[in-house]
């Protein structure tokens, strides 16, 4: 009962993100703003994947003193890695979107991006 | 040192992370150190393709000691190892032109510049390398990111608004990429290529078609796939123009790949062929209707390259071995000619501000090198005999007829003349104009004059002598559309 609580929550939320998300970078006018619409989508992709990877009444996939030989059940490793992996990259996806941000607040002296139009969108 | 396809990704991004430092020593080695380190991949890519097609096998190599499915692993096939040693050589090339970029003006930007490219190339082999799905992804994000930096590698033009254009439609190109990932992990529980391929008879068929759909508009974006393409004639138009060459020549190379590989070899669904064939159909149409309307050299380049990804769409789409054959062979003399374009292109409107097509004007009189290469490519990308332009277009007409599709060889012939108009209109301007404009004129430098003329060079033997190149890229087509012997050659390594 507990457990269905817990993983109906995890998707909700990750799918809760990732709307969340998508819609700030689609529908907001402000380039800060849709940095962030961007980033949440991203940790709610890396809930997802996290949940996805979970298994009833797991434990860490550590193989410690304690559970070597015993009959014990782990979540699945493999999410975890790659989630931290997409970590990183999102962070770089950020970095360089908000130094963008910022070169073209300088130039513009706007953040709003339908006054950003040298080029056609 | 024992040649292995690992030296195409270790290298290059040593090097990258190296160069900084090596600057800190001699000016000269951050120029320098690039080319070495491309001149040994090209070197590598002859002795494994040499290797791979002599001995008719694929060279699979293990990353850290955990053989498939469980660890990393790079393929060196006859398609992927062609792609990989493309990318190598014509990075070289590339190179070579950009030898003196920026020498004259300001030495500090050149350390960023090779830092980037060298990740930009990194990326891209490893796109066409990597044999795990994962893997693939972050070698997509390599590239994006280093592609981002340098499409706002200008400060002074509108780069950044471009980059951050590019950024946004790339994130959401990652984003489903990513989510595809995701949900196809849920589905087999493993990331390597060759084992989902495996198991893929087993998934929902439901999911299946969701997953494969995600894949399809994430790689579709990276491969300026209509109507995911906006991001493309603006970064074209503002980042360096080596770099444009880069972009069209193996970063969209390298999205097109992803898009076939997860269609042939992961899914190996028929039903998605007819779709890849009606967007093929669409981009190409579209955007060489919208290329004869622009009035800025690069933005015309930059459509003309999306009509003829359209092209490769359409040719991957009809399925048949000779139509993949044909769409390989258009990837690689795409690759050269569109290079060779973009890098003599650059050097006819150096000093224009607004890079209009205007200026053009009697230009062949002042630069009558660069000029002719420009229009020796032109001849060649629209497909006349004796270029290589003229093989891939004929083998793809050919391919249409054998299954009957007359609509698609007409719309492709239309959109030929299309294509000869709007590359005539601006060969007349260079040669049959007074020259009336006062924009100065920049003499190419001798590196850059030799690295177009060795494209040239390729353009006209390809051209007279097909055969030279058919039989690597007919192997191509064989592995692509073999996936039985892709997944026995990855799941057999090292099994003892």
């Amino acid at each position: 009962m507990m457990n269905e609580f817990l993983m109906i929550s995890f998707y909700g939320t990750a799918i809760a993100l990732i709307l969340i998300g998508l819609y700030a970078t689609l529908a907001k006018k402000n380039l800060l703003k849709i940095v962030i619409g961007l980033s949440i989508a991203d940790s709610g992709l890396n809930l997802l994947f996290m949940a996805i990877g979970y298994v009833k009444d797991g434990t860490a996939p550590i193989f410690s003193a304690e559970v070597v030989g015993k009959n014990v059940v782990m979540v699945d490793p493999v999410p975890q890695a790659l989630v931290l992996t997409a970590i990183v990259i999102g962070f770089a996806v950020t970095a360089v979107a908000l130094s963008l941000v910022m070169r073209l607040y300088r130039h513009h002296n706007t953040a709003a991006i339908d006054e950003i139009k040298n080029l056609k969108w | 040192m024992v040649i292995s396809p690992v030296q195409y990704i270790a290298i290059p991004l040593i090097a990258a992370f190296l160069i900084p430092l090596f600057g800190k020593l001699n000016k000269e080695l951050v120029r320098i150190i690039p080319g070495l380190v491309l001149l040994y991949l090209s070197y590598i890519s002859v002795v494994l393709m040499n290797q791979v097609i002599s001995q008719n096998t694929m060279i699979v190599e293990i990353i850290a000691g955990w053989r498939p499915p469980w660890g990393i692993n790079l393929v060196f096939s006859p398609f992927s190892g062609f792609l990989a040693s493309l990318f190598s050589m014509l990075g070289f090339i590339i190179w070579m032109y950009t030898y003196n970029f920026k020498r004259e003006v300001e030495d500090a930007q050149t350390e960023k510049f090779y830092v980037l490219m060298m990740m930009l190339i990194t990326g891209t082999i490893g796109i066409v390398l990597t044999g795990d799905i994962f893997n693939m992804f972050v070698f997509l994000e390599i590239t994006a990111i280093s592609a981002y930096s340098l499409t706002a590698f200008y400060r002074e033009r509108d780069g950044a608004e471009a980059a951050f254009k590019y950024l946004l439609v790339g994130s959401f190109a990652s984003f489903f990429i990513l989510l595809a990932i995701v949900l196809l992990y849920s589905q087999v529980g493993t990331l390597n290529m060759a084992d989902i391929a495996q198991k893929m008879p087993d998934v929902n068929p439901y999911m299946k078609g969701v997953i494969l759909m995600l894949f399809f508009v994430g790689f579709g974006i990276e491969a300026e796939m209509f109507p995911l393409n906006g991001w493309a004639p603006d970064v074209y138009t503002q980042a360096p123009g080596p770099i444009g060459a880069i972009f069209a020549g193996m970063v969209v190379k390298a999205g097109i790949y992803g898009l076939v590989r997860v269609i042939f070899t992961l899914f190996d669904v028929h039903e998605i062929f007819p779709l890849l064939m009606i967007m093929g159909v669409i981009t190409m149409a579209v955007s060489e209707v919208i290329a004869l309307r622009q009035g800025k050299l690069k933005r015309m380049l930059a459509y003309s390259s999306i009509g003829q990804m359209g092209l490769v769409l359409v040719a991957f789409g009809i399925g048949t071995h000779e139509a993949v054959f044909a769409a390989i062979f258009l990837m690689f003399n795409h690759a050269v000619i569109k290079s060779l374009l973009f890098l003599s292109g650059t050097y006819l409107v150096y000093h224009s501000k607004e890079k209009n097509i205007s200026d053009l004007d009697g230009i062949g009189k002042s630069l009558p090198f660069t000029s002719f290469l420009f229009a020796l490519g032109s001849l060649a990308i629209v497909g006349l005999p004796p270029f290589a332009g003229f093989w891939s277009k004929l083998y793809i007409l050919m391919a249409a007829a054998d299954v009957r599709l007359i609509a698609v060889i007409a719309i492709i012939l239309a959109v030929s003349v299309v294509e000869i108009v709007y590359y005539f209109r601006v060969l007349h301007r260079i040669y049959f104009r007074e020259r009336i404009s006062t924009i100065e004129i920049k003499i190419p430098s001798f590196n850059a004059k030799i690295s177009m003329l060795i494209l040239a060079i390729v353009i006209i033997v390809i051209g007279v002598y097909p055969d030279l190149i058919s039989g690597l890229i007919e192997r191509a087509a064989t592995d692509l559309l073999d996936k039985q012997h892709y997944i026995q050659s990855v799941l057999s390594v090292g099994l003892h």
